[in-house]
């Protein structure tokens, strides 16, 4: 449900670094599970900048329209086609299919992110 | 505040992967694995609801109808059918209950039984403020106001495939089905009653069963004694998964009724005059439009109300919604009124300006369903079917039509033969 080679944000994005300066961005098991049949998966165009915590889309799902933010400074290199035939990719394999962005990470890694225990424990707290 | 209420069938719910939600005093399932699947279950096969929930007031004596005739918006003497027959018995029959102001207190089915003998169900935790309600307009007259709120389960059972699931559970499917028009009911859940031998399991529960329901879809609400709830809901489980049906939750439900361009009391009606809306068949009209057939609580507010807000159904143009609790009417880019309920059926699509379920027989082959966005809104004045308005509400602004209808080829109203 949260592998450790992920880093996950409190608002349940998560960064999962892919060794070479880049990364994929999404939402984590918890969110896709609280948000319940995400439908729809508005994304920024690719090469637009952001810092760490800036709103850069939403997710609709059948509950709610949500904000989703940058875990850590980065540029959009490219943004998951398939979401928009596919949005249920979001729910069924968040942390595969259902990435949102790849990045390239610009600037210091966010140092609030947290790891895999953490976020757990965060989560843990959320659903008592 | 008090505890949180279950149904009986809290438990299986949980069991069976729920998610469970606060709704009014109750926690309830918002859906099982995807609310989105529950409700293409019901357009296309079936799903069941646990609808414990809802408040069911037995009112009897002598002057029951005539309390009731005065308490509800529709004229029980013309009410039933095309041809505005009289409420007899097995027949139910939707309208309002209304306050002196003309607003809405509940909105609700009222079932006539027998002579002198009546049950109205009405939402979750109306069932103590209606039940006083009625015994107050009835006081000092032969009438008895029972509220049977958490007494009884309730489970309805929706979807073309409900016929097929029903028929494998029924004592005597033939006779149950045969002369049950949309809006009748047969059988009673008290195994005292007279009725009760009209309809029963096998296994011998007896069940009132009423063929209505909140989707627009064919299908059959049922009443049994609380204790039997899960029996009856795992019996009827257990025939219809062959045939798809699922359990579902009140996000399937929620989306559903909007489709069917049905009201979410306390959400489209409320606290305020209920007029100017798109069920004008809920309140006794003549047939010139112009005053009522008959004086009910409320009706002179309503005949003396001016500036009164309008009510509108619209249909977006995509899948996409907006947060009904935040988002703002725009005409012209003037602000002109609230939303009241947006959701999206996900049932439905466009293609060449026309809205095609995915149950419509003439759909284009290959036509994707994504789904479209639903609702009401309530604004100042009239606007034509066909207007476009816009939703803002601070995230995202949509354009959405103005609509009579929204999801098309409902299966409801469709002879119970048909599905055999």
């Amino acid at each position: 449900m949260y592998p450790s080679d992920v880093k996950y944000t409190k608002n349940h994005e998560y960064l999962k670094p892919l060794g070479d300066g880049t990364a994929l961005v999404g939402i984590t098991h918890y969110a896709q599970e609280a948000l319940g049949d995400v439908v729809f998966v508005d994304m920024p165009e690719t090469g637009a900048a952001f810092g760490a915590g800036d709103e850069f889309g939403t997710v609709e799902s059948v509950k709610t329209v949500s904000e989703i933010f940058i875990p850590s400074a980065c540029e959009v290199l490219e943004t998951n086609q398939e979401l928009e035939a596919h949005p249920e990719y979001v729910n069924e394999d968040p942390y595969g299919k259902g990435w949102m962005l790849k990045v390239k990470l610009t600037g210091d890694m966010n140092p609030e992110l947290l790891d895999a225990a953490a976020y757990e424990a965060l989560v843990s707290a959320e659903s008592h | 505040m008090s505890e949180l209420k279950k149904t009986p069938l809290f438990d299986w719910h949980k069991a069976n992967g729920a998610n469970i939600v606060e709704f009014g005093d109750y926690l309830m399932p918002v859906w099982y694995g995807s609310a989105r699947n529950e409700h293409l279950a019901v357009v296309c096969q079936a799903g069941l609801f646990d609808t414990s929930h809802m408040a069911t007031i037995r009112v009897f004596g002598k002057d029951a109808y005539e309390v009731l005739q005065w308490c509800f918006t529709r004229n029980l003497d013309a009410c039933v059918g095309k041809d505005a027959a009289p409420l007899t018995d097995g027949k139910c029959v939707y309208g309002v209950f209304l306050d002196e102001h003309g607003m809405a207190i509940d909105d609700s089915l009222v079932y006539k039984l027998a002579d002198g003998e009546y049950m109205v169900e009405v939402n979750a935790s109306m069932g103590g403020a209606v039940a006083r309600h009625l015994a107050e307009q009835g006081k000092g007259r032969d009438i008895t106001v029972v509220d049977l709120t958490d007494k009884l389960g309730k489970i309805d059972i929706q979807g073309p495939a409900s016929i097929r699931t029903m028929a494998k559970v029924l004592k005597n499917p033939e006779a149950v089905f045969d002369k049950l028009p949309y809006f009748s009911a047969k059988g009673h859940f008290d195994p005292a009653s007279p009725l009760a031998a009209q309809v029963q399991l096998l296994d011998g529960t007896p069940v009132l069963l009423s063929r209505s329901g909140y989707t627009g879809e064919v299908g059959f609400e049922l009443f049994c004694e609380r204790d039997r709830t899960v029996s009856v809901w795992e019996t009827i489980m257990a025939a219809g998964a062959e045939f798809g049906l699922i359990p579902c939750g009140l996000a399937a439900r929620d989306s559903l009724r909007a489709g069917a361009v049905l009201p979410l009391s306390h959400q489209d009606i409320g606290h305020w005059l209920y007029i100017n809306h798109p069920w004008p068949f809920a309140l006794s009209f003549q047939p010139s439009g112009k005053g009522f057939t008959k004086a009910f609580l409320g009706s002179k507010a309503l005949e003396e109300a001016t500036g009164a807000a309008h009510t509108l159904t619209f249909v977006g143009q995509d899948l996409r919604k907006v947060d009904a609790h935040a988002a703002k009417v725009f005409l012209d880019g003037q602000e002109i009124g609230t939303v009241l309920t947006c959701v999206t059926d996900m049932a439905i699509g466009r293609h060449e300006g026309r809205i095609y379920s995915i149950a419509s027989p003439d759909k284009p082959e290959g036509l994707a369903i994504k789904g479209l966005s639903c609702g009401f809104i309530k604004v100042a004045g009239p606007l034509a079917p066909g207007t476009t308005v816009e939703l803002r509400d601070g995230k995202r602004a949509i354009p959405v039509t103005i609509a009579t209808d929204v999801r098309p080829d409902r299966s409801a109203r469709k002879a119970l033969k048909s599905f055999m």
